[in-house]
């Protein structure tokens, strides 16, 4: 009888523990964890190198938000991006969003810089000077084996 | 909705979709109009160093360096005074007509080939382009705004904003010491570009 309670305590104790993980992972996923009240923005990036919900906004090196959505715009296949900054954080309307990477090969997150504009970015604001995601790759590539057009251009030079 | 009410509604979206066209259209003739007398003139001039005087008129009548100059100091702009934030603007606009220079080469002519312009917000214009120069690609986006009329106010290179590069660093030199250690920086670099 002793066992019993003992095995059905650990046995509930096991199960709390998963719920407890499940729903930090939910939560951490989908940003839940900025507390306080929140506001929406929307950032136009012509490449957000694998930018995705729940990933990190940064001001200063401070999160001061989370990506909410990533979705396509199909009629110039830019990425629009929707962010949840905290409402203590105003930010004035030629504030910039940049798509970096922690680390070399780390996680991307979207970094802010607040501009000198005196007016502020009211929700659903769309940010419009934003710098996409480098692609590492393409420019090591251009620096260590050059471009293929200097071939071309020797051919085709009067 | 009336017959008459829809087809005013749907008017008015063909209008406004014809308008944000239109403004597309201009801004990208604009820009391909200044591209084009800046590669002019500077075929007609054989030195590095008299590149900036034929060049400068071109690049102050089609860059907004008012503009540019406010977007890349940031927060601190709104403590500059008149006189410093007039000062920061001569010495940010010979600086960026400088680096410019410093990166062209008299005869060498680019090609840019200039690819559909987006609107993303209400006028603001960005024209990609890619930009072929002694043998290199290099992808180059200008950013327009319209502000009574079209002027260059970014410019984003490899997916760098020339905004963004200079804005970390004076937003660093202001924490450091304010306008004045802003100014001072731009003064050695404009110094150091001569």
């Amino acid at each position: 009888m002793k066992n019993t309670k003992l095995e059905l305590s650990v046995g509930i104790f096991v199960l709390l523990g998963i719920a407890a993980i499940a729903y930090l992972t939910i939560q951490i996923g989908t940003g839940s964890l900025i507390t306080g009240d929140t506001y929406p923005l929307e950032a136009r990036f012509s490449n957000t190198g694998g930018l995705h919900t729940g990933s990190s906004v940064l001001l200063s090196g401070v999160t001061v938000g989370r990506v909410e959505a990533v979705r396509m715009d199909p009629s110039d296949y830019s990425a629009i991006v929707t962010l949840r900054v905290v409402s203590g954080v105003r930010l004035p309307t030629d504030s910039m969003a940049s798509v970096k990477t922690a680390g070399l090969i780390g996680d991307k997150y979207i970094s802010l810089s607040p501009g000198a504009d005196e007016n502020y970015m009211t929700p659903w604001t769309r940010i419009t000077m934003t710098e996409p995601a480098i692609d590492l790759e393409s420019l090591i590539g251009k620096m260590a084996f050059g471009s293929l057009d200097k071939d071309k251009d020797k051919k085709t030079a009067p | 909705m009336k017959p008459r009410t829809l087809l005013l509604f749907l008017a008015s979206l063909t209008l406004i979709g014809g308008m944000a066209r239109a403004t597309t259209e201009e801004a990208e003739k604009h820009l391909q109009t200044a591209v084009n007398e800046v590669i002019t003139a500077a075929d007609h001039t054989s030195s590095s160093s008299a590149l900036e005087t034929t060049v400068r008129p071109i690049l102050e009548k089609n860059i907004s360096f008012d503009a540019m100059t406010r977007h890349a100091v940031g927060p601190g702009w709104r403590q500059f005074t008149q006189e410093q934030q007039k000062e920061a603007i001569h010495l940010f606009t010979t600086l960026i007509i400088r680096t410019y220079i410093s990166k062209f080469t008299p005869g060498e002519h680019p090609i840019i080939t200039f690819k559909a312009a987006s609107t993303p917000a209400p006028g603001r214009v960005e024209v990609p382009t890619t930009l072929l120069y002694k043998g290199s690609h290099y992808d180059v986006t200008y950013r327009l705004e319209n502000t009574g009329g079209w002027y260059i106010t970014d410019v984003v290179i490899e997916g760098v904003s020339l905004i963004a590069n200079y804005r970390t660093q004076f937003d660093a030199q202001f924490k450091e010491g304010g306008a004045i250690s802003v100014i001072r920086s731009l003064t050695r670099s404009v110094d150091e570009k001569r």
